[in-house]
């Protein structure tokens, strides 16, 4: 039953959000062939420091941890399947896609977004799942 | 189209789309997977919401969660992605505590935001798991 469900340990010191923020979830799982991430945000991924931006810096910063989080367990950005996109306020929607497209550039994964709040005042999160 | 199952509940009063009229399920397995549907806090014995504080909605949803999972052939210790939504974000704490009992080890990924929540209720969790059937 233990190999049904496997949790990917951080990559970095600071995207262990166990240790950094206390908060009782790993940064992905790993099971059914997929990636399950964590909702990541605009972290420093080797102090964990929150890096509060732009809606353009956030999700440049929360791009490269994905990145960083996929790759340490054999997957990548350009196997993500679904994202979900989660903005502080949804006249943010063409700043978020015009940096998004930078680094999902061809056949997009399933995608979508809501504004709602986020942690500790930041703008953006994302939610994504990938193919291992 | 057996790909594609509709989890059966053993307890009727936890079927929230059936009792209000919803066009969804409650939870519907894909292969290994398990897919669970938004909950809110509902008594499992009458089947109405049980509107309390953030502590007591988190503790009634993931209580009702279990035993949708068990339905499925899954627990919650198989629970890979959650997802949180609290009507407000100070009270992640609050949530946070009731929460983690619930997980005592190797808790899924997770992600939490504020949003405006059906009903007036204050919590709302879905979630994704696995199941060995």
């Amino acid at each position: 039953m233990t190999s049904l469900r496997e949790t990917i340990l951080p990559p970095s010191p600071g995207l262990d959000f166990a240790a950094v923020f206390g908060h009782h979830q790993s940064a992905a799982v790993r099971a059914g062939g997929l990636i399950f991430c964590s909702g990541m945000l605009a972290i420093d991924p080797a102090t964990g420091e929150r890096r509060h931006g732009t809606v353009t810096s956030e999700t440049r910063q929360i791009f490269e941890n994905l990145k960083l989080l996929l790759e340490s367990c054999g997957s990548s950005l350009d196997r993500i399947v679904q994202v979900h996109a989660l903005i502080y306020d949804r006249i943010e929607y063409d700043v978020l896609n015009r940096v998004y497209r930078q680094y999902v550039p061809n056949a997009p994964p399933a995608r979508t977004v809501w504004s709602c709040q986020i942690e500790a005042g930041l703008k953006v999160q994302l939610d994504v799942i990938a193919a291992a | 189209m057996s790909n594609r199952n509709t989890v059966a509940l053993s307890n009727a009063a936890l079927d929230c789309p059936k009792t209000f009229g919803l066009p969804h399920a409650t939870a519907v397995r894909a292969g290994n997977l398990i897919y669970v549907s938004g909950l809110i806090a509902i008594d499992p014995v009458t089947g109405e919401r049980a509107h309390g504080t953030t502590v007591s909605e988190t503790t009634t949803i993931l209580s009702n969660m279990a035993k949708i999972l068990e339905d499925a052939g899954s627990s919650l210790g198989q629970v890979v992605k959650i997802t949180v939504w609290l009507h407000s974000m100070l009270e992640q704490e609050d949530m946070a505590g009731a929460y983690k009992p619930f997980f005592p080890e190797a808790p899924p990924a997770r992600t939490v935001c504020g949003a405006r929540i059906n009903y007036g209720m204050k919590v709302q969790i879905d979630c994704i798991a696995v199941s060995g059937a």
